[in-house]
């Protein structure tokens, strides 16, 4: 083949800032940032980003900026396009840099609650619900729902990638972790590494580069978990 | 349907826990059995509750407040169900496996068998395979649930399938599992009995394994 196909990009919000730190300019023909809140619909990632890959009319390399996400993206069909999946759990595998630091970082304290720029300006964090739940239900059932879903984690890390970056979101990550002390959760933060980011960027210029960190599913199949494991 | 069963139904799918002890208690006074009030006002609730969840009209802390209100009518129910000598439609031994602290939906899962009828003995979360088979041989169980919520904690479903084989009661049970995560291909690959997808089918499942759907 004399011209490479046309790249486009599906990624997370999360992810927005290190994509947009570490792509070249005029490497992708388009760029898709879809919405956080997609993750708290069974079934929403896949339907979403299957619309907008059934929308692109050139065959082309779709590069996805999600992890398997609890099978998420479990199902999403290629169709005329190639896919570049990155084979993670989820996106703090990604923000950490690789697998192997999120294995590490989980057999030191599987019960980590995870804060990154994306969430944090998502609001998905156990403050923001609970001042969401106060206002829906009151302090008592707010109190509940949040025991029944935080009780059993032992760590609040905020994972960002530069020390500036940690000095910018330590204030609210802080107060996030006050908060979360009801459930005797300590306050920890973790630099995270570009290096996943920048691999992923790489690989989409070269598949041939493609190795065990990634998924490529071709033309005509579908994304599934056996992929991930 | 009886006017109060409907009622029953509708503060389990709005979660309102102010109600619905009154609610049961007028039931009970309308002359209503404890099982009436399950089968045709609780469970219809949770049916409808899992129908809304899995559609995306419903959400986390909504489900577990619908729980936490049935969860305060089975309260009043159970005692008068056992008195009763309702048939307890079988016995289900649950738990998260090694490694995996997430609750929410193996919780979820224990309550509404619970409602449907089955005695839970459930093992709490980071459950050791060891864990399983002794649960198993203590308490005799028609069924044992797993949940994992991470690919990482998914392997430990196979681990405790082993450590039941070797431990020679595997036969004696029918596996099920289910998870963020999990998939049928996976529950077919480590030799599970079934896979379920959420609580309410979990459930029907679980009738299905004992005879009882």
């Amino acid at each position: 083949m004399s011209e490479r196909q046309p790249i486009v990009i599906l990624a997370c919000m999360v992810f927005q800032e290190l994509f947009k730190r570490h792509l070249p300019p005029d490497l992708a023909d388009e760029v898709i940032f879809f919405d956080y809140g997609l993750h708290r619909v069974p079934g929403k990632i896949a339907s979403t980003l299957q619309m907008q890959l059934d929308s692109i009319k050139t065959p082309s390399l779709v590069v996805l900026g999600y992890g398997l996400c609890g099978n998420g993206i479990k199902g999403l069909r290629s169709g005329i396009h190639t896919l570049l999946v990155p084979r993670m759990d989820d996106c703090i595998a990604m923000l950490l840099g690789s697998r192997q630091a999120y294995k590490h970082q989980f057999a030191e304290t599987p019960g980590t609650y995870w804060l990154s720029k994306g969430w944090l300006e998502s609001g998905s964090h156990p403050l923001k619900e609970y001042q969401e739940y106060v206002e829906r239900y009151g302090e008592e059932e707010a109190l509940w729902l949040l025991d029944q879903m935080y009780q059993h984690y032992e760590r609040l890390a905020l994972v960002a990638h530069s020390q500036e970056d940690l000095e910018r979101y330590r204030p609210e990550a802080q107060e996030v972790a006050r908060f979360c002390q009801r459930w005797g959760m300590r306050y920890e933060e973790v630099l995270g590494s570009d290096r996943f980011i920048r691999r992923l960027i790489e690989v989409a210029q070269d598949l041939s580069k493609a190795d065990h960190e990634f998924v490529v599913v071709p033309p005509g199949q579908e994304v599934r978990t056996e992929h991930f494991l | 349907m009886s006017n109060i069963l409907s009622e029953i139904s509708a503060a389990v799918i709005a979660g309102n826990l102010g109600d619905i002890a009154d609610l049961t208690e007028d039931a009970l006074d309308e002359g209503l059995s404890a099982e009436e009030i399950l089968n045709q006002g609780l469970m219809p609730g949770m049916d409808h509750v899992g129908v809304e969840f899995r559609a995306g009209r419903m959400f986390v802390p909504e489900v577990l407040r619908s729980a936490r209100a049935m969860q305060k009518s089975m309260d009043i129910l159970k005692p008068l169900l056992v008195e009763s000598g309702t048939r307890m439609v079988g016995k289900v031994v649950i738990g998260t496996v090694k490694g995996d602290l997430h609750d929410i939906g193996k919780n979820l899962v224990a309550m509404m068998c619970e409602g449907a009828g089955f005695e839970v003995r459930d093992l709490g979360k980071d459950v050791a395979p060891e864990a399983f088979v002794d649960a198993v041989k203590e308490f005799e169980p028609d069924i044992v649930g797993m949940s994992a919520l991470l690919t990482t904690t998914m392997r430990s479903m196979q681990l405790t399938i082993n450590a039941l084989e070797e431990a020679g009661v595997r036969e004696r049970v029918k596996v099920m599992i289910g998870g963020a995560p999990v998939t049928q291909d996976f529950a077919n690959q480590i030799g599970a009995d079934g896979y379920a997808s959420n609580a309410a089918a979990a459930v029907e499942m679980a009738k299905q394994f004992v005879g009882a759907a």
